[in-house]
Formats: C-alpha cells, structure tokens, sequence
C-alpha cells in the first residue's frame, strides 16, 4: 500500500454521543462500527452510511472499552462504573455484569471464541471472566503489573497487557509463562500487529514504539504527535505497512512503519483524538474524539 | 458457658430459632429484588446494582413508586391500545392530571382548591372557569364539527359579576384602569420598553409575554394592569394572542414538555435581555439538574446518591468557563437583546435600537484600556547567559593581539596551535598545567613568554573566537535536540576546515619525526575523535599504505562533506580492489566507532576535566560533546528489558482458550501462603538478592525439578558451604505450609504405586550389584570423607562397603525431610541410638547435592523457631516408640533397597532407566514433600510413615545417584 491510499477523506461523520467519544471500533469484519463515550452509552454504527443503528444504555458511568465478538452477537463494555457488561447486541440488553474489579476498567476484549473476556483495570490487574458459565466471579485475576493496565490484547493463546508502570507484559497460557518487556514509559495503549508478531505500544512520552513479540526487542519508535495525558489509541494499518496514531491536538498521524517517517497527517478533530480504528480489510479508518463526533475517513 | 457447652454431647441436629430464621429469611428476600414483589409495599426497597438504596422521587421524601416499583399495573402492564384516529377522533382525550389521580385524591384537590364563587367574582375568573367546564362538557356529550376540545379562547365568559357590575355602574369600562393616578413614570418607561420591544419582535415576544406575566409580582401586576391597558388588556378579558407557527413542529405539539428547562433556554436565546431586571438568566447551575461542579463533564448528571468525584469532572474541557460568561454578558444592561437575537432582529434593531428615552452617548465612559505588551528589544535572546566558567566568554571584548607571523618550523607551530586549541577550549587551567609541567621543555617556551609567546596569544585568541562562535552558533539552533552532522561534529572537535590543506599533512608526518611526546603531537594536530580512533586500533599496521589510506578515509568520513573520489585508494588500484578497500575500510570505521562509543561511557568531558587535574570548570566543547552521548544514552535507555516469569493459568481459562493446561495434574500453587508464611518465620532475604532463575523456581512449585536438577549439577562440583548459601530459602515455605496443614489422605494409594514401580526395577539392577558397588562405593567413601560423615556401626560385614556408600548417599541428598535440626546436630548420637531408624528416613547428614528445593526445607527447619521443632521432635519420638515388628519389616525392605541403589549405581546400562527414574522423581517429589508433611503432623499414623519412607529414600537415593553419576563422568 502507498501512501496515496491512506484514507485521508472524511466519507462520513457520526454524530450522536453528547460528550467526548471514548472509543470507536471496527468490528470483526468492518461492516459496522462501535463507539462509547461519556454519556454513559455505547452505539452501534454503520459508519459506511453513517447511520446509527442501536444505542446501548446500562452503565452508570463513562464507558471506556468496547469490543464485539467475531460472529457479532455479543458486545463486552466496560466503564468507570467499574463493571463489566456483556451485552446481547441484537435484543440491546445486559446479559450479564461482571463485577469485581476495585477500581475503573480501563480495556477490555474476548478472546477468539468469545468464551472469555479479558478487562485491564485502574486496580492493576487482568481479570478473566467467564462467558460461558454463570459465574460472575473472575476464572482468573492476573495481578502482576504494578500500575494501572490500560489496554489489553488477546492472542489465541495469549494475554497481552500495557501497564503504567511501563511494561508489556504477555501471558502464555500455552506455557505458562509470563514475559514482561519494560519499556520504561507508560504505556497508553498497545495493539497487535495483523501478522502477530509485533506489538504497537503508544506510550506517554508521545511516543509509539514497536516491539518484536518474540525477542522483546525495540524495532522502531515513532515520534511526532502529542500524547501525554490522555489515553489514546494507536494502531496499524491493514496491511501493516503504516502506523497510525491520534495526537492530542486533534491531529492524526501515519507513519512508515520501517524508517518510522511521518509520511502524513493532518487535523481530523477539533480536540483530542482518543480513539483510532483501523478496517481489517479496506482502506478506512474510523476516529472518535474528544469533541462527540466519529469521522470516518476513506481514501 | 461454652466450655460448658463443649463437654455435652448432642444428639440430633440443633433446631433453629425461629426468629433467627425468619429473620435472615426477611433479608435473604429482601437481598435478591426478584423477590421484592413479594413483599408488601411498605416493605420494599429499591436497590441499585451496588446495594444501595435507591429513591423514587428522591427531593419528595422518596419511596417506592410505581406498581410496586414497576411501570406496571395490578393487571398488568398493557400499553395503550392502538386505534384509528380517522374514525374515532373525538375520542383522542388529552390527558391531565386527573387522569391519573384516584377518586379520593380528587376529592381531596377538589376540596382544596379555592376558588371565588360568582358572586364575588370581580373579574369573572370563576365565571370563565366555569363556563369552559360546561363547553367541555357539552362538546363531550355531543362531538362538533370541529374535532378535539374547543379551544379554551373560544368560550367566553357568560356573566358579570357582581364587582364588574358595580364597576360598570360607576363608569368603568373595558380597557380603562382603575388607577389612572399612579400611572407613574416608572411605569410609564416600562410600558414604553414594552412598546419598543413588540414593536421589533413582535412575531414572538407575545406568546412569551403570556407565559411571563405570571411570573410577576402578584399584587403589582393586579394592580398594573389595567395601567397598561391601552396596549395590553388586562386579564379580565380573555386576549386572543395571534401566535404566528414559526417552528416546524406539529400542530399542539410542544418540544418542550417533558424538557421546560429547555424553554427557558430557548426563550432565553431568543429574546435575550427583555426583562433582565426580574428574570434571573438562566444558568444551569442553579437547575435542579445542574451539576454540582463546574468541570463536570456536559450533558450529565450522575445519580442521586453519588458522590461526584474527579472522574466526573471534564478532563477533556478547556479550562474555560464559557457559561459563565456568557451569562455575565446576558446580564450587561446595554444591547443584548440585540446581540443575542441573532441576526434577524439586527437590522431592525439598530433602526429602533434606542429605547425611547434614552439616547445613544456620543462617548461611553465604559472604554477599554488595553495594555500593550512590552516591546522585545530586537537582540534580546529568551535565555539567560551565566557569567560563565569560562574565560573566553569575558575575554572576548578583549582587543585582538596582534597578528604574529607563525614560526618557520612547522612542528613548533603546530604544537603552538594545538596547545592553543586546548587551552581554548579547557580553559586557562589547563595552560597554567602544562606550563607547570612543561616548564623544562624548550618546546613549551611560549607559555612562558618565550619566542613564540606571541603567535600564541594569537592563536589563543582566534581559538577562543572560534570556540565562541561555535557556540553561539549552536545556540542560535532552534531545535531543542542537538542532530549530530559530520560539519556540526567537526566543528565542536575544534577541526578546521579552512586550514586543512596545513593540517593534513603534518598529521601523518608529524608523529615520525618528532621528539617530544608523540601522543600529545597527535591529539593536538588531529581532531580528536580522529586520534582517538588511531588509537584504539591500527586495523591495517601491517600494510603502512593502506593504513594511510585509511586514515584518509576516516578523515574524509567524519570532516563530512563530498568525498574525494580519488580518496578512496591509489590510483594505481583497480576499480574493484578500491571499492572493496572501501567496503573494509567502512566496516573497520564502523567497528572503532563501537569501540569508542563504549568508551565514551566516560564522557568526553571528564577526560578533560581529569586533564586538567581535576579543575571543577567543563569548557564548553566539553559540555557540548557530552551532549550527543547523552542523546545515545537516552535512547539506550529505553530499550525494553524483557524478563521472564512463572505464570500459573488457572484450568478453567486454559480450557475457554481451549488450550492444554500446561500445569496440568500439578499441586496447586501456594504463592499467596508462601508470602504469609514468609514473612511469619523468615527474612526473605537471599530470595531477594537471588537471579530471575532463583525467581522462577520460587514462583514455580513442583515444577522446579528440572531446574533444581540442573543446579544439583552444578553444585556437585562446587564447594559444600557455597552450595548451603546459594540455596538457602528457595521454596522451604511451601513445606513448612504442607507440614503444617496439608492432609495426608492420597499417601497411601501413591505409596504403593511407587512401590510397584520400584520393585521391577530392583531385580533388573540387583544384576548389576557386584560390579557397581565397586565403584559406588569408592566413590561415595571420598565424598563420606569430605562431609565427615560416620560409619553407623551395626552393618553386615557382607553389604559394609555398600551400605557404607549408600548411607553417604542417603546423607548426601538427604532431601530429608524429617531431618530435624536436633538430629542434624546430634545426628550422631541418635544415630548410635537408633541406627535403623536413621536410615529409614534416610539419614540426617547435612545435604550435598540435592535439589535446591529439598535441601532448602532442611535449612528451613533449621531456621525454624522452636515450635517447629517441637512438632518434629514430637514425631520424633513417635518413630522412636516404633514397636518392634515394624522395624524389623522395615529393616528388611531397607535391606533390599541397599541393594538396589548400591546395584544400579554406576553402569552405563542402567543410565537410561535411571533418566527415567530420575524423571518419575520429579512428579514424586512433591509428593514426597506432601508425605513429609503430613507426616509431621499426623504422627499416629506411623504406619503409613514406615511404609512410605523406605520408598522415599529410595527416590532419593535414585536421585543422587544420577547426580554421582554425573559427577563421576565428569
């Protein structure tokens, strides 16, 4: 992919979240889109037509995290209310909270089979909850990170969480091992690479820094845009060839993901860019921010 | 009372107490709100997800609401049945109050409401009221032509009452006031606002001056009214307002119902300072549904019971507080209604703008009084320079020396310079140096004032300069991060491109033919980086040319700029030979750049510093080459370590991944015990200092075997002391845990397990008895030696060397885990005492070579305070009181078991059994700690505790065999 196809216009504006947007992102197959934010809701789009298709209302606070299940059925939301909600997407309801987390949660995500939830929470811990049991009790509480986990990602056999304190650190269930790469900044927000063999961690230093899964080694650093206080999310591009990333300053930026260059960016909102999603398939890419509206840009 | 209770004995199953019962029933019911219809309304509360207490209608006092605090009724909750409007249209009722209240409520607002009966009706109010009524009726009882209610307007009034009568008799009439005289200014001004402002926003200030009126004073606009009559009619006489439809609402249909703090916004957009006076501006804070904060974040609210906290508030907004002023400009007496009434009302509004009365000032007093930022001189730098340490900063006013001709030999001159160059740049102290040391040197004359103290004063000075522009050069740079180019680099190293035709080739000449210290020569006449690369390594000495060639290609590389072409190599090299020259000498640059790089962990500047014997001043081509390290140091930094963990998945997880667990049919971790117990009995304090291995194996549990086995290897060949402390405190908690409290239920069946494992193999060795006994036995003899062990006196004289190598053995690995400290340490004694019971359990020597994990628990339980001891000591002497049937058994199978260890001990045919063996140990040895343990605490059951120790030893003995094994092929 060349830069020409980054999607550099906005084909559509999704307004409806009063307040800022927290999170936006694609589902499983790019057909619709989620979004949450501060008003409490989540909601679901078709960001193609730019239509808003159903509104989720449960929690009692600002919702931080959404995430969809492959074959778009269940929704997982979780929020400052400090629960995780497991939703029916199609009836709008909850089908089961999670409680147990002590204090905010800050990320949450299934895993492949949509049998568990993995959430990343302010009281320094990974839980693992059980969607397929009854229970609301967590199957599994990781509480190795020594600051607040921002964002999480699950491979097949994976748990992978940025921290705070600084570290990424992957749990291999297959194994049994946890291995922990110290990054020495806090880490924002990490996403994986579509091949799996890289992590994306954007950290606090406005930086977004890429690492080799298998060695822990630091490939790259991408540096430009501002992210210091919020958290932002960072991602790559469907073919891996860039990394995008919001800035603070309602910018948004792509880089090569080799020579780590800024090869494009330009302002897409009028405040922070909190969240950035990326089409698995096509060149589009959604952007929630600060302001209430997700844009979405195509090329 | 309860020591009382304890000493009855109870039959049957306690009955509870009734209210007990029902009382946590009440709760139970009560805790799950499914069951909250059960109760009776009095009874319910409302409940959040979090458990607290929920109101309905919190500001009234709040209790349940609703049908039981559903939206639903006694029959059900049935929606309101759709039906047709077309046909029956009539029958679409608006609804209002009294919809919904029961028949004794309305009875009871009936009752209460007041109302002037006709009679004493002045302005027909009641009349009206009552008139409407009767319409309404009427229009029910028989449907109209025109659909719905008759508009309120349409009916009118029927009779007059008494006091209009009255009034009327006395010449008043419709329109005129009953207070001519108090039609003061004040009101005659106000009418006339009043008047100027229909007169612009007619189209919607009406329906606003209906709905605005009431909420006047009562009295004064009773009073008022009929004063304003001319343009407006008083209340007596119902005024049909024309309202014009400016919204694309529906007919009736009013936005705002369920929002009328909407209205008021809205109102107060758009008629913005009619009535500033009375009317407060609307501000969302004083609204009941007004945050309590200032930076809550807009648009919500939070729940009643909450507590607003900073995570409500706006981390995303501003910092500004827009509302705030805005109101504040609402409020601004002049000519809001104009500003705020957007657009349309502009025009008009500058037409009219004035009020009558009132006149446009020709100078307001009101003038804003800007202040002008002050003016930045033009060479004003934003930095404030320090009077620094350096002398050439204070010297630079200093009038140029004069121009001196350079001295004929070319030697002195460039020493000259380059003791100039350092001295301009390390500051004076390094003159006053090496003048001192130098002081005998001819050479060094010219610091003294000697020939050529002129030409260096000159040259002191231009350095001086350069350095200085060099500088200011750099800091002029906008860029915060210094980049690093060759020019840039070569500029702070002090090389002068200017001079380089002199330079060059006094720098691969100079060092031959000069007499005083070469090293120096070199620094002074090349860059230092350069010499510095010279120094640290030749890579071409042999081939004096190429090396030169070198030199060149290095200069060339780091001066930056174009390369010569030519550079590169001789003319008289063929094309390819050059370009491989090139690609060596690249590579050759590249591995001395490494080099140095790592030796530059000691900054540049401090070599300079330590040059100038200590002096405290860093001259600034110091501190600026420090700076581009510090960059590389920075980024250094931040190359991500990566350390490796035990991480225990629980089962179920594995199986959701759907994975194998990989701690499959694995005792259960006990990390959380260990910590307690930890910090109950132990300094963790070599668990802290120990490596991410000694981590692993402390996080991991039975797991650590093969780790273990790798540190036995190791420790074998290592000292016996060292071996005690680098294994000190590795996992012993997890026993003493399991000693204390784990159950010893499953020993038995894994007992006997192990036992019929053992027993094939027991033949298969005994084969191979005579001839490794030899050899175990010497072996096991010298270590016997080395620990200072004893012989247990009672052996047959047949099996004597073996058993003397199997006792070292069991003393060796002594995974022990009875091993008491008492018996460490009175091992002899007891062991004199009672020999069979000693090497049951395996002997109580202190361990060698055995799993850090085994070994640890015995240091354990010498670390352990005394009532661990006593535990032990009372087991102890349980085994003592062995009746002596069992011990003979047991000696028996301890009999064979000698046999088997001392058989199978060392022969390349039993190795691979004994890996295997070796591997079975490991899922033993957590059994075996779990045996231990229980042991320790059910001491009655001795006879599991015979049947299980041989059995024990002989893992152990298995074990340690492997690791002599391994030691012998060492």
């Amino acid at each position: 992919m060349s830069a020409s196809d980054l999607p550099r216009k906005e084909a559509n504006v999704l307004k409806g979240h009063e307040g800022a947007v927290l999170a936006a992102r694609f589902n499983g197959d790019g057909n619709y889109c989620l979004s949450c934010g501060k008003d409490r809701t989540i909601r679901l789009w078709n960001p193609h037509r730019g239509i808003q298709i159903k509104t989720y209302k449960s929690h009692g606070r600002e919702v931080r995290d959404v995430h969809c299940t492959s074959d778009n059925s269940k929704l997982v939301s979780c929020g400052g209310d400090r629960q995780i909600f497991y939703w029916d997407v199609s009836t709008g309801r909850v089908i089961r909270k999670f409680r147990g987390h002590d204090s905010e949660v800050n990320a949450v995500k299934f895993n492949e089979y949509s049998s568990v939830v993995v959430s990343a929470g302010y009281d320094q811990s990974l839980r693992a909850w059980d969607c397929r049991s009854h229970s609301t009790e967590p199957i599994q509480i990781i509480d190795a990170f020594s600051d607040s986990v921002m964002s999480v990602c699950l491979t097949k056999t994976e748990i992978i969480g940025g921290s705070v304190d600084g570290t990424v650190r992957t749990f291999d269930i297959r194994i049994g091992r946890e291995i922990s790469d110290d990054l020495g900044q806090p880490v924002n927000c990490i996403s994986l690479s579509n091949d799996g063999n890289c992590i994306l961690a954007g950290c606090l230093d406005s930086t977004i820094r890429l690492l080799d899964r298998s060695t822990g080694e630091l490939l790259q650093e991408y540096k430009g845009h501002t992210c210091k206080s919020f958290k932002m999310d960072c991602c790559l591009t469907n073919t891996d060839a860039h990394v995008t990333g919001g800035s603070e300053d309602g910018f948004i930026y792509f880089w090569d993901l080799v020579d780590a260059s800024v090869i494009s960016s330009f302002r897409v909102h009028t405040s922070v860019v909190t969240s950035v999603s990326y089409h698995p398939k096509d060149n589009c890419m959604i952007t929630a921010s600060v302001d209430g509206t997700i844009r979405v840009w195509k090329t | 009372m309860d020591s009382d209770e304890e000493d009855f004995v109870f039959y049957g199953t306690p009955v509870e107490r009734e209210e007990g019962i029902a009382s946590r029933k009440k709760k139970a019911i009560a805790e799950s709100s499914g069951n909250l219809r059960s109760l009776p309304s009095w009874k319910q509360e409302v409940r959040d997800e979090e458990g607290r207490r929920r109101f309905h209608g919190a500001f009234t006092g709040g209790f349940s609401a609703g049908y039981y605090n559903t939206a639903g009724s006694k029959e059900g909750w049935t929606p309101q049945s759709f039906t047709s409007s077309r046909k029956n249209r009539a029958e679409v009722k608006q609804q209002n109050i009294l919809n919904f209240l029961d028949e004794d409520e309305k009875a009871e607002l009936e009752g209460r409401s007041l109302a002037a009966s006709s009679q004493f009706d002045t302005f027909g109010f009641t009349a009206a009221e009552l008139a409407r009524k009767q319409a309404e009726k009427e229009q029910q009882s028989r449907p109209s032509a025109i659909p719905g209610p008759v508009p309120d307007e349409i009916v009118l009034p029927a009779t007059d009452s008494v006091g209009m009568n009255l009034l009327k008799k006395m010449g008043w009439r419709y329109g005129h006031s009953l207070k001519d005289s108090h039609s003061s200014s004040l009101y005659e001004a106000r009418r006339e606002a009043r008047k100027a402002f229909l007169a612009f926003t007619s189209d919607e200030a009406k329906p606003e001056l209906s709905t605005s009126e009431p909420t006047e004073d009562g009295l004064e606009n009773l009073l008022e009214q009929p004063s304003e009559s001319e343009t407006k009619p008083s209340k007596s006489t119902p005024v049909y307002v024309l309202d014009p439809k400016q919204d694309l609402h529906g007919l009736g249909y009013d936005p705002y119902k369920d929002a009328p703090e909407f209205r008021e916004k809205k109102r107060q957009h758009t008629s913005g300072g009619r009535e500033h006076g009375q009317r407060r501006p609307f501000s969302s804070r004083d609204n009941l549904f007004g945050f309590k904060s200032k930076n809550m974040a807009p648009g919500f609210g939070i729940g009643a019971l909450e507590e607003l906290d900073a995570e409500d508030e706006d981390v995303y907004g501003s910092g500004y507080d827009f509302e705030e002023t805005l109101i504040e400009e609402a409020e601004e007496p002049s000519k809001v209604g104009i500003e705020v009434q957007d657009s349309r009302p502009r025009l008009t509004g500058k037409e009219h703008g004035i009020l009558p009365g009132f006149r446009l000032a020709s100078n307001s007093d009101y003038q804003l009084e800007r202040f002008d930022p002050p003016v930045i001189p033009k060479d004003f730098e934003p930095r404030h320079k320090f009077p620094g340490p350096l002398e050439s900063n204070s010297r630079l006013s200093d009038p140029p020396p004069l121009e001196v001709p350079p001295p004929e030999d070319s030697n002195l001159k460039v020493l000259i310079e380059g003791v100039a160059t350092l001295v301009a740049r390390c500051g004076k102290l390094f003159e006053d140096l090496s003048r001192e040391k130098n002081q005998s040197n001819q050479l060094y004359s010219f610091l003294i004032g000697g020939n050529f103290h002129d030409y260096y004063v000159r040259k002191l000075w231009e350095e001086r300069q350069k350095s200085n522009q060099t500088k200011l050069s750099l800091e002029g740079k906008e860029s915060s991060v210094p980049r690093m180019t060759a020019e840039s680099r070569g500029r702070i190293l002090g090389e002068r491109p200017l001079e380089r035709s002199m330079v060059t080739p006094t720098s691969t000449d100079a060092p031959a033919d000069v007499k005083f210290p070469t090293n120096l020569v070199d620094t002074f006449t090349k860059s230092e980086v350069f010499s510095e690369l010279l120094e640290v390594s030749k890579p071409f000495k042999d081939n004096p040319a190429k090396q030169e060639r070198f030199e060149q290609f290095l200069k060339e590389k780091y001066r930056g700029g174009l390369r010569s072409t030519d550079s590169g190599g001789a003319s008289y090299m063929s094309e390819s030979a050059r370009a491989r020259e090139r690609l060596d000498f690249e590579a050759a640059a590249e591995a001395i750049e490494k080099a140095r790089l790592a030796k530059e962990s000691t900054p540049f500047s401090q070599r300079f510093t330590e040059f100038s014997a200590g002096g405290m001043q860093f001259t600034s081509a110091g501190v600026e080459e420090v700076k581009p390290i510090q960059t590389e140091e920075l980024t250094k930094k931040i190359v991500p370590k990566r350390e490796e963990f035990q991480w225990r998945p629980s089962p179920i997880l594995c199986k959701r991944f759907d994975l194998i667990d990989p701690y499959m049919g694995k005792p259960p971790p006990a990390p959380r015990i260990r910590s307690k117990l930890d910090s109950l009995f132990f300094v963790p304090d070599s668990f802290k200092a120990s490596g991410t291995e000694e981590k692993v194996t402390s996080r991991r549990d039975a797991s650590t075997v093969p780790q273990s086995d790798n540190q036995e290897s190791k420790n074998v060949v290592e000292e016996e002391p060292e071996v005690h402390v680098e294994i000190e405190n590795v996992e012993r908690p997890v026993d003493l845990y399991k000693a204390i409290f784990y159950d010893d239920s499953e020993d038995e069946g894994e007992i006997s397990v192990a036992n019929t494992l053992e027993n094939p193999e027991k033949k298969v060795e005994a084969a191979n008895a005579t001839l490794n006994r030899l050899i175990a036995g010497d072996f096991l003899e010298s270590l016997g030696k080395e620990l200072g062990l004893e012989v247990p006196p009672e052996l047959p004289p047949a099996t004597k060397q073996a058993k003397n190598a199997s006792q070292k053995e069991v003393g060796h690995d002594n995974k022990n885990n009875f091993s008491d400290p008492k018996l460490t340490q009175e091992g002899v004694l007891l062991e004199i005492k009672e020999p069979v019971h000693t090497l049951a359990r395996g002997g109580e020597k202190p361990a060698s070579n055995d799993s850090p994990e085994k070994r640890s628990g015995d240091l354990n339980m010498n670390l352990v305070p005394p009532n661990e001891n006593t535990v032990r000591n009372s087991s102890n002497r349980h085994e003592e009181k062995l009746d002596s049937s069992s011990s003979e058994d047991e000696r028996s199978r301890r009999g064979s078991r000698r046999h088997h260890y001392s058989s199978e001990s060392d022969s390349d045919s039993s190795r691979e059994r004994h890996y295997s063996s070796s591997k079975r140990r490991k899922r033993g040895s957590s059994r075996e700690r779990e045996k231990r343990s229980s042991r320790r605490k059910h001491s009655k059951r001795r006879k599991h505790r015979d049947k299980d120790s041989p059995e024990r030893s002989q893992y152990r003995s298995e074990r340690e065999r492997g690791e002599s094994k391994r030691d012998n092929r060492r």
